[in-house]
């Protein structure tokens, strides 16, 4: 059987940076195939010559033995590539059937789109995947998991063999995740070859068959998964193996810094209460969405949590807090809050590093008092947590996720935060990246902070903390040492609560 | 499903935009007026008020199709007199149309070349048009005067087989306008780039394979075209060249599309928002000018309308 794909010495220069070095491997049919390695490895810039986006200064590509050459993405489309990249590329103002056939229209008679027709299509897309949307429903009112569905359509309605799924999980929830694995396999099924780029582990083992993984833009080794053990995998991607990954545990713990005390997020819940101690990584385990991100948005006032209250120091603060005071009235109290969605919650993504640094510290300031050394705080922020970037005025949207995560992170030790809550420490963000956002964070709880982490990530919590807590159910059901916890006791104290 | 059917028709989560607020002060209006003023419900206004609401409808119409675009025309108004001077000129109407038409692409071209080509904000690219095509204007006929051909007079003031012909016109402009918005693939396209360009995905439309350059270009020609279409009328009605009667226009045919609830962002809007916008902007002047209210509050009322009916479109809703 043809290859559904073949690279053969596909090379990219972009100015004097060389993001794709002679690449060779083939992706075959009915076969999920996943492509992993650090930022920056290049997979995505591999993906995007596939997908048209880019163009190869050297090198051939065959899809299904023909070789090809495509001048934008519609073209590699109309050639049966489909991609579902990270950004979002449908246009929420146009229907589900006007993106799917946009620069592609029907057209009926005097020049005017065939919608009728247009439409039936796509409900034929839709319902491949065994969704029954409404194809004339706008983009703008379907889920994040919808539209990367539809994007999936997309590809089935041009009939692709070959489908792109770049992080297509990085946004979606765990029911979700197990819909569109469904879907992957239904795709397998029919012999169409699936290249699936993610940064979760588990996932990788769970639907993928085949891998591939690059490094610094070359090619590291192609093989069978199921030769492979996560241990084996992150070996080949870093050179390193998995217990190198994460710090030393804390030795001895402060005074406690935080107590969280009798928290009920509804009425109905069972009290919680839980200590946060000087010096220690806390994180918060379980399965996902028992209200593990409840417990701390209902702290800076993000949640409506029914009653508790939060001990800092000598101040107690009643819960629940309004929004508007919340983060305000914790920065004051010297806690600060790592939201999960940087992009949308965390960063400005057009301003500069030294602006993204310096809010912080401007925001506990009188408004016409401005700060005027936030340049040597940047500068020293910057060279502390090794943040790649031209200089400080660098606007952070152009930085790779884990120099954004850096940055967020900054904000707060310029403030000198004693605590510190971060949801998903290290999402979208490589390995390398991953490494020293977990040796920062040990660095932080050395010097005395408190940290709490949540995360979707259970190897990462084990790795990282010092303790966890089991939330299920909105309780806290099991209290773990870190080095004691396992996936397995984990999930098993979830579960037998 | 049966809510979200009713919640598009009246503009919620819908890419027309909301357009029931200006209808239904459209509604209040005709009351307030067929109630309190005797001369309202004439054949004599009724004509008046389609004379004075067509140019708008018009100029509205071309306006609303850069504004999908997320662009702006404040040449509008210009090309307008431009038009009204040009057929004052002595000659033949049938050199004098085409040239109409000729100079208002040029300007559409300057403009969308402008734009695309050399990056010009559209808000800077279409005020300098502005003041050059006004300064050609006055150039022409500095002061108002001169006379119209007889046929543009005849073709915008008499009828078409039957039908008076502001009516019939009407109809055609607005199937025109129809036909290019809602009916064709350039139309969609339009509503893809301003999407794009509202929800910040400016190569989203590029990488579907879509001739962005092209189209914008072609929507600024098309804008520009429609401005010489109500000149043409407008000059057919005053029978003569002026260089200042466009003057209005530009900000009135903005106003027009706001109230019809076309979003300036871009990719939100629609041609029957548009003229509802268009009708209430010229019921509402012939209705203070039947209750002889000044100038300057008319003026003033205008500015609480708009901000009164945008307030109410609950934008958030919306497509995007």
């Amino acid at each position: 059987m043809l290859p559904a794909v073949t690279f053969k010495g596909v090379t990219k220069h972009f100015g004097p940076t060389l993001a794709v070095n002679d690449i060779s491997f083939e992706i075959r049919p009915g076969r999920v195939h996943a492509l992993m390695g650090e930022n920056g490895a290049g997979k995505s810039t591999l993906m995007k010559i596939l997908a048209g986006v880019h163009q190869p200064d050297a090198g051939k590509i065959a899809i299904a033995g023909r070789q090809v050459c495509f001048a934008n993405p519609s073209q590699a489309l109309a050639a049966g590539v489909s991609t579902v990249f990270q950004e979002l590329s449908l246009l929420p103002n146009l229907s589900i059937t006007e993106n799917m056939f946009l620069g592609k229209e029907i057209m009926g008679r005097f020049g005017s789109p065939h919608r009728a027709e247009m439409a039936q299509r796509t409900k034929e897309a839709l319902s491949e995947l065994g969704m029954s949307l409404d194809p004339n429903t706008l983009v703008s009112e379907l889920s994040i998991a919808q539209r990367q569905f539809v994007e999936i359509a997309h590809g089935i309605k041009a009939d692709a063999q070959v489908f792109i799924l770049d992080e297509p999980t990085a946004a979606l929830n765990a029911a979700d995740v197990q819909v569109l694995n469904a879907r992957i396999e239904k795709l397998k099924a029919k012999g169409k070859a699936i290249v699936y780029i993610s940064h979760r582990m588990d996932e990788i083992f769970a639907i993928c068959d085949d891998v591939t993984i690059m490094k610094d833009g070359a090619h590291v080794a192609t093989q069978s998964l199921s030769d492979l053990t996560p241990e084996r995998l992150i070996t080949l991607m870093v050179g390193r193996e998995l217990n190198d990954l994460f710090p030393d545990r804390a030795r001895d713990l402060g005074p406690v810094r935080l107590s969280c005390q009798d928290l009920r997020l509804t009425p109905e819940a069972s009290p919680l209460s839980f200590d946060l101690h000087s010096g220690e990584i806390l994180g918060l385990a379980g399965l996902e969405g028992q209200g593990q991100s409840e417990i701390v948005r209902s702290m800076i006032g993000q949640y409506a949590a029914n009653s508790g209250k939060v001990r800092i120091g000598s101040q107690t603060v009643l819960l629940p807090v309004t929004a508007s005071a919340g983060v305000r009235n914790m920065q004051q109290l010297s806690l600060g809050f790592v939201p999960e969605d940087r992009k949308e919650e965390g960063l400005l993504l057009g301003a500069a590093i030294r602006e993204n640094i310096g809010i912080g510290l401007q925001s506990a300031r009188p408004g016409f008092k401005p700060l005027a050394k936030v340049a040597d705080v940047t500068r020293r922020i910057m060279a502390d947590l090794n943040i790649k970037a031209g200089s400080s005025t660098t606007p952070v949207g152009t930085l790779s996720g884990g120099n954004q995560q850096k940055v967020l992170l900054g904000r707060y030790l310029a403030s000198d935060m004693d605590i510190l809550i971060i949801e998903e420490p290290t999402r979208g963000v490589d390995i390398g990246a991953k490494v020293e956002i977990y040796r920062l964070l040990r660095e932080l709880a050395q010097r005395g902070m408190a940290i709490l982490v949540l995360s979707r990530e259970t190897v990462e919590l084990i790795g990282l903390c010092d303790r966890l807590l089991v939330v299920h159910d909105r309780k806290i059901v099991s209290e773990l040492a870190g080095a004691e916890a396992s996936e397995h006791n984990i999930l098993n104290a979830a579960l037998t609560s | 499903m049966h809510r979200r059917k009713i919640n598009r028709f009246f503009g919620k989560n819908s890419r027309q935009g909301n357009w029931w607020a200006a209808l239904l002060i459209i509604i209040a209006t005709i009351l307030l007026l067929l109630v309190k003023s005797d001369d309202f419900a004439t054949p004599q206004n009724a004509s008046n008020l389609l004379a004075q609401a067509m140019p708008l409808i018009i100029v509205a119409i071309g306006q609303m199709i850069v504004i999908i675009l997320a662009g702006m025309d404040l040449s509008v108004g210009s090309v307008m007199s431009l038009t009204t001077a040009i057929l004052a000129l002595d000659g033949s109407p049938y050199a004098l149309i085409p040239l109409v038409f000729l100079a208002a692409i040029c300007v559409g071209l300057v403009n969308g070349v402008a734009i695309v080509k050399l990056n010009v904000h559209p808000i800077i690219a279409t005020l300098s048009t502005q003041f050059i095509v006004l300064g050609i204007a006055q150039l022409l006929r500095p002061v108002a005067g001169g006379s119209v051909p007889d046929f543009v007079v005849t073709i915008v003031t008499g009828s078409v087989l039957g039908v008076p012909a502001p009516v019939f016109w009407g109809i055609v402009i607005v199937g025109l306008g129809w036909k290019i918005v809602h009916g064709s693939r350039f139309g969609l396209h339009l509503f893809a780039i301003g999407g794009g360009n509202a929800s910040g995905q400016l190569d989203t439309a590029h990488n579907f394979g879509l001739k962005d350059e092209r189209n914008i270009v072609l929507a600024y020609v098309i804008s520009a075209g429609f401005a010489a279409l109500a000149g043409l009328f407008i000059a057919g009605r005053i029978a003569s060249g002026d260089p200042s009667v466009g003057s209005q226009f530009a900000l009135d045919s903005i106003t027009a599309v706001a109230i019809g609830g076309t979003q300036l962002s871009g990719g939100v809007g629609g041609l029957h928002g548009t003229i509802i916008g268009a009708i209430l902007m010229s019921l509402l002047a012939n209705g203070m000018n039947l209750a002889n209210l000044s100038a300057f509050l008319q003026g003033a009322i205008k500015g609480v309308i708009l901000l009164l009916v945008v307030g109410l479109q609950s934008r958030k809703k919306m497509g995007l």
